[in-house]
């Protein structure tokens, strides 16, 4: 079975094993990164499908993690090259962290580098990650109650006044829909952790 | 066992469908069906924009009370909403709800007091972030609400607490640790009743029916003794029934053999 399979069937221990075996058997770390992407890949579209669960997506990230502290080290400068950054949190008045930690671990296993600030986030914690992480053109906010809308809208409206014009803004959250999109000036939303990834591509 | 109805809620969409359109007669049926199903608050969630919230909660409180007798519990996290509710509340209402934030506190206590409602207080203070993740935390901010409850005079068994149950797909710590809180908390305050959604512990898992009413037998046991649930649904119920005989609290088992004889339906 190969790498892929093995992460998509969640078998935690034989990853790392073949992982640790390919490592020493010489066969170049991109390689057996590329094929525990693909195998994150195979996770997340066992989700959509209804197969697996939440506790098997939060299981996949934990082994995908796992598997990448032992390879990162060992690919270098190439290591560091990732599709992109992504400032991510839940907007002030907000204290949901489930779906912006899915969210978390899946823009992580589709490469990017997250800059997570966390739950019920003030406005300013958000532009200043973004200030300060000048090459993040992505910002990701959650929002799972309504009554947080204003409190989304304030969050768009404080980066656009920064001058952070060119970094484009997604949303999402259980009751966001293109309706929220219009009200808050975002410029799109997902409906899954998977979503993310695909708009945040696309977004780059 | 206190049920508090939680189907009228607009963050289902169904009801916000319904609040949106203003059909009254989808609203009515679901407070009559609650009602009968020994429902002993409704509540009651606009869960709309904040610039129509408080019109949508009262419209609702209106077609609830034009069809049941049953307390409102009045759900929002907007103070001015809820203010404006009270006064159309026909009988002593449940506020949801409170929790350790001073300001929170400062604002709405005295009005509870004034109004002798009842109150769910949520093991959680929104002035400083986050969700408590230890036992500790949660008594931490709960020493401070009942600090403050007493001091203005509202009796223990006004307050409802809720100890703030996790998702177990995310945490496997989650059941226990709401075990332990609820231990805890019927021990630290044993005249206080300890309440909670039942849905946030099967969420994103297979065959949710079964993890929240075995949760809720769990619960119960640990002391729990009510609960924001669809009083309609059967088989949670039935198991309510099942557990209360196991903990001894059913003379000669009187409740359960009548509730089977009535195949669970009705609580009363």
């Amino acid at each position: 079975m190969s790498i892929a399979e093995m992460l998509a069937n969640l078998e935690d221990e034989a990853v790392m094993a073949e992982v640790k075996k390919q490592i020493s058997d010489g066969v170049e770390p991109m390689k057996i990164f590329e094929a525990c992407q693909e195998g994150m890949n195979i996770v997340g579209k066992k989700f959509q499908d209804g197969e697996y669960f939440v506790s098997d997506l939060m299981m996949s990230s934990a082994i995908f993690k796992d598997v990448s502290d032992v390879i990162k080290p060992l690919l270098g400068t190439e290591g560091e090259a990732t599709i992109g950054k992504v400032v991510l949190g839940t907007v002030e008045g907000d204290i949901h962290d489930i779906g912006k930690d899915l969210v978390h671990a899946m823009l992580s296993a589709g490469n990017f580098e997250v800059i997570d600030v966390g739950i019920d986030a003030p406005v300013d914690a958000f532009v200043n990650a973004l200030k300060e992480n000048p090459d993040a053109k992505v910002l990701a906010l959650s929002c799972l109650l309504t009554t947080c809308y204003d409190s989304l809208k304030a969050t768009v409206e404080a980066v656009k006044e920064a001058g952070l014009t060119d970094v484009k803004i997604m949303i999402g959250g259980g009751p966001v829909d293109q309706s929220v999109v219009d009200f808050s000036g975002a410029d799109t939303y997902g409906e899954t952790a998977q979503d993310a990834v695909f708009i945040a591509k696309e977004l780059m | 066992m206190i049920f508090i109805g939680e189907k009228i809620n607009g963050t289902r969409s169904i009801i916000k469908d319904a609040i949106i359109e203003r059909n009254s007669e989808y609203i009515k049926s679901i407070a009559v069906s609650q009602a009968e199903s020994g429902a002993d608050y409704i509540d009651i969630n606009a869960g709309t924009d904040p610039d129509r919230e408080t019109e949508d909660l009262l419209w609702l409180i209106d077609m609830v009370q034009s069809v049941v007798d049953t307390p409102i519990c009045i759900d929002s996290s907007t103070p001015g909403a809820i203010k404006e509710a009270i006064k159309k509340v026909n009988k002593t209402p449940m506020i949801n709800s409170i929790n350790g934030d001073p300001k929170r506190l400062e604002d709405f206590l005295p009005f509870i007091k004034e109004k002798n409602c009842s109150v769910i207080a949520l093991a959680l203070d929104e002035s400083k972030s986050g969700m408590p993740k230890t036992v500790e935390e949660r008594l931490t901010v709960l020493e401070s609400i009942f600090k403050a409850t007493r001091k203005i005079g509202i009796d223990d068994d006004k307050i409802y607490i809720d100890p703030l149950i996790m998702s177990v797909a995310t945490d496997q710590s989650a059941g226990i640790v709401a075990f332990d809180c609820i231990r805890q908390i019927h021990e630290a305050y044993p005249k206080a009743h300890i309440t909670g959604g039942l849905s946030n512990i099967s969420f994103g898992l297979p065959n949710r029916a079964l993890i929240n009413r075995t949760f809720l037998t769990l619960a119960v046991a640990a002391g729990m003794d009510s609960a924001v649930v669809n009083p309609s649904n059967t088989a949670l119920i039935e198991s309510l029934y099942a557990t209360e005989l196991l903990l001894g609290r059913d003379k000669f088992c009187r409740k359960y053999t009548v509730a089977s004889k009535n195949g669970f339906t009705v609580k009363k």
